[in-house]
């Protein structure tokens, strides 16, 4: 039985759909076997980002209303087997999104697949909520800015409330990914600190992902970054993020600083 | 007319009671309301889906005026649940039903309860309360940010931070040992002695029995600090702990 | 190879904006209705008439160009279907 990983954060634009393509991609490439889905109805961008806009016939909610098998749906990765892709609709309402559906197809795939990463959309309403029902873990990502900070503490609450897990007594766990973080901008003391944003949050960090060019550059290519530059910063740090995920106890890489420092304090895994 | 009854599940009626803010307004309305903005705008979606009793006692005021002021409550998004206090000649259709029996719930109210008791008519349908003990909750997990913990019966402990937008609102008094971001509300109920505690200081509201600190108003010196809080009179005081 | 050239391959937003040209001009023709989703369903209802098939056995691809788009239909016939429709 594979895992199921919401990524979420509450406020939009933070970096959720580039880090589902990049983790994705990331397990992937350690050949597992790796779907990402979207569930941002009506906005979808992850086919855009994995780079598979043109090759969309199904999508979630055909295969939701019966209109297409699973099979179907799924897209393969044209550079990575093991990688596939569950399009959200671009013309359907959300309203489609049944949580009866949703859990079909969750619980289908989870059969099929290690790894089920569900790209949540942004705000706290139904659809971010269906996204994270099924899930056995969240990877919560966050800006270090306190609008982003305070969307997310938000969300962690949810994900204690609101799922699945949460509802049968169980603990989910949750996972802190810092994106857009600006080296320069953290050393003149312009951005919240990574303590900071910890210590407001308190649930474990995976990774800090740099502010970087090759992020854009890769969705220009469409291309999960970790695919499209694998030696880059950005995508380095993915694949340390996807290797915490997957249960690998590392220091974590604070962008600009020295490998190590910061590790001893936060390497901790709790759930 | 008679009517079968085919189904024979009977209709379940229960009792249930709630806490309420109750609103008081004094006139001039207009300068009430201006005071109410105020408070709103420094605290705001305070009123938010809470029920709000309108407290009219010996208020010199036609029906036109209490229409005129629900309105006015009402497109500030306070819905009033309730009036109470209104002549019936001021109330009617279109209305929200007048309340009776509503009772402040200080110590020394519920000590008098008795007497309200008395002037019902109607026999109670269950036995009289016991006065019941002071009880506490801990809490073990951080309160995350739109979340809110509603303990009127006594006192709240966090073993954790109160996220900025998560709220805190307790009978008795308030124990956070971790930040306090978000807001804490001690004695709700009419408690002057109860206070709050906490490990670090960074609020958005404190209140104790009703009185209210902003942000704004706090001390400089206290942010960041351990501090405990509580009520002299009609002012918040507060102290750095070790 | 001209420098020009050079310099477009290492720049990726001509890529994005070429992507999106495609992208938008399949999504604007469309307008709403979407032709390829009309044409899916109309080939699979005409060898549903005739043959009975398993949806499961039926794959859709679809790749689209600048010029082009190809969808391509893969039905797998199991042969008792084929003896009976015939
Ligand atoms: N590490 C990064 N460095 C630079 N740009 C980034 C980084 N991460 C994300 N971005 C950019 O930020 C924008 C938003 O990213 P993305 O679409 O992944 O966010 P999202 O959380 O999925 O947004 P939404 O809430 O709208 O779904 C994109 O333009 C993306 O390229
Ligand atoms: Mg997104």
């Amino acid at each position: 039985m594979g895992k199921v990983i919401v990524v979420t954060s509450g406020k939009g634009g933070v970096g959720k759909t580039t880090s589902t393509a990049a983790l994705g991609a990331a397990l992937a490439q350690r050949n597992e076997r790796v779907v990402v889905v979207d569930f941002d109805v009506g906005l979808r961008n992850l086919d855009l980002v994995m780079g598979a806009e043109r090759r969309v016939v199904y999508d979630l909610i055909n295969v939701i209303q019966g209109e297409a098998k699973l099979s179907q749906a799924l897209i393969r990765d044209k550079r990575l087997e093991t990688l596939f892709l569950l399009p959200a609709s671009q013309t359907r309402d959300k309203d489609n999104l049944t949580p009866e559906g949703v859990e079909r197809v969750i619980t289908e795939l989870r059969r099929v697949f290690d790894w089920v990463i569900c790209d949540s959309p942004a705000g706290i309403e139904s659809g971010a909520t269906l996204a994270m029902r099924h899930a056995d873990m969240a990877v919560v990502v966050t800006n270090p800015e306190v609008s982003s900070v305070r969307d997310s503490d938000r969300i962690i609450g949810l994900l204690d409330s609101k799922t699945l897990k949460a509802e049968r007594g169980e603990r989910m766990e949750k996972h802190l990914l810092l994106t857009r973080y600006d080296a320069n901008r953290a050393e003149r003391g312009d951005m919240l600190k990574v303590e900071d944003v910890l210590e407001i949050l308190s649930i474990p960090l995976i990774g800090i992902i740099p502010e970087s060019m090759d992020v854009l550059r890769a969705s220009n290519i469409g291309s999960p970054v970790t695919l499209a530059d694998a030696r880059s910063a950005p995508a380095m740090a993915y694949f340390e993020a996807a290797r915490r995920l997957a249960g690998e106890v590392l220091p974590i890489t604070v962008p600009g600083e020295k490998r190590g420092i910061f590790g001893k304090i936060f390497a901790r895994r709790a759930a | 007319m008679t009517k079968m009854l085919t189904d024979a599940r009977s209709i379940r009626i229960k009792g249930r009671s709630f806490l309420a803010v109750v609103l008081a307004p004094d006139l001039p309305f207009d300068d009430w309301l201006v005071r109410l903005d105020d408070l709103a705008a420094r605290s705001a979606g305070f009123f938010l889906g809470r029920p709000v009793v309108l407290d009219v006692t010996d208020l010199p005021i036609d029906r036109a005026q209490l229409k005129e002021l629900i309105t006015e409550l009402a497109g500030r998004n306070v819905n009033i649940m309730g009036i109470e206090g209104g002549r019936p000649s001021i109330l009617g259709q279109g209305m929200p039903p007048a309340l009776k029996g509503g009772r402040p719930v200080s110590d020394e109210a519920v000590a008098k309860e008795p007497i309200i008791e008395l002037r019902n008519s109607e026999p109670k349908p269950s036995a009289p309360e016991a006065r019941p003990t002071l009880q506490s909750i801990v809490i073990r997990d951080p309160v995350r940010s739109g979340q809110s913990v509603i303990f009127p019966e006594g006192d709240v402990t966090i073993i954790g931070s109160v996220a900025s937008g998560a709220e805190i609102i307790a009978g008795g008094s308030i124990h956070i040992y971790g930040t306090l971001r978000g807001r804490a509300m001690a004695g709700s109920l009419g408690n002057a002695s109860a206070r709050i505690f906490c490990r670090k200081l960074e609020a958005e509201l404190l209140a104790i029995d009703g009185i209210y600190k902003m942000a704004d108003d706090m001390a400089p010196g206290l942010r960041g600090h351990s501090v405990q809080l509580w009520l002299e009179g009609d002012s918040i005081m507060a102290e750095k702990l070790i | 190879m001209t420098i020009f050239n050079l310099f477009r391959k290492q720049r990726s937003a001509p890529t994005a904006r070429e992507r999106l040209q495609v992208l938008l001009a399949h999504e604007r023709s469309s307008n709403g209705s979407d032709l390829v989703s009309v044409l899916r369903e109309e080939i699979l209802a005409v060898i549903a008439k005739h043959v009975q098939v398993d949806s499961d056995k039926v794959q859709v691809k679809m790749d689209r160009d600048e010029d082009v788009t190809i969808l391509e239909i893969d039905v797998e016939i199991p042969l008792d279907a084929v003896s009976q429709a015939a």
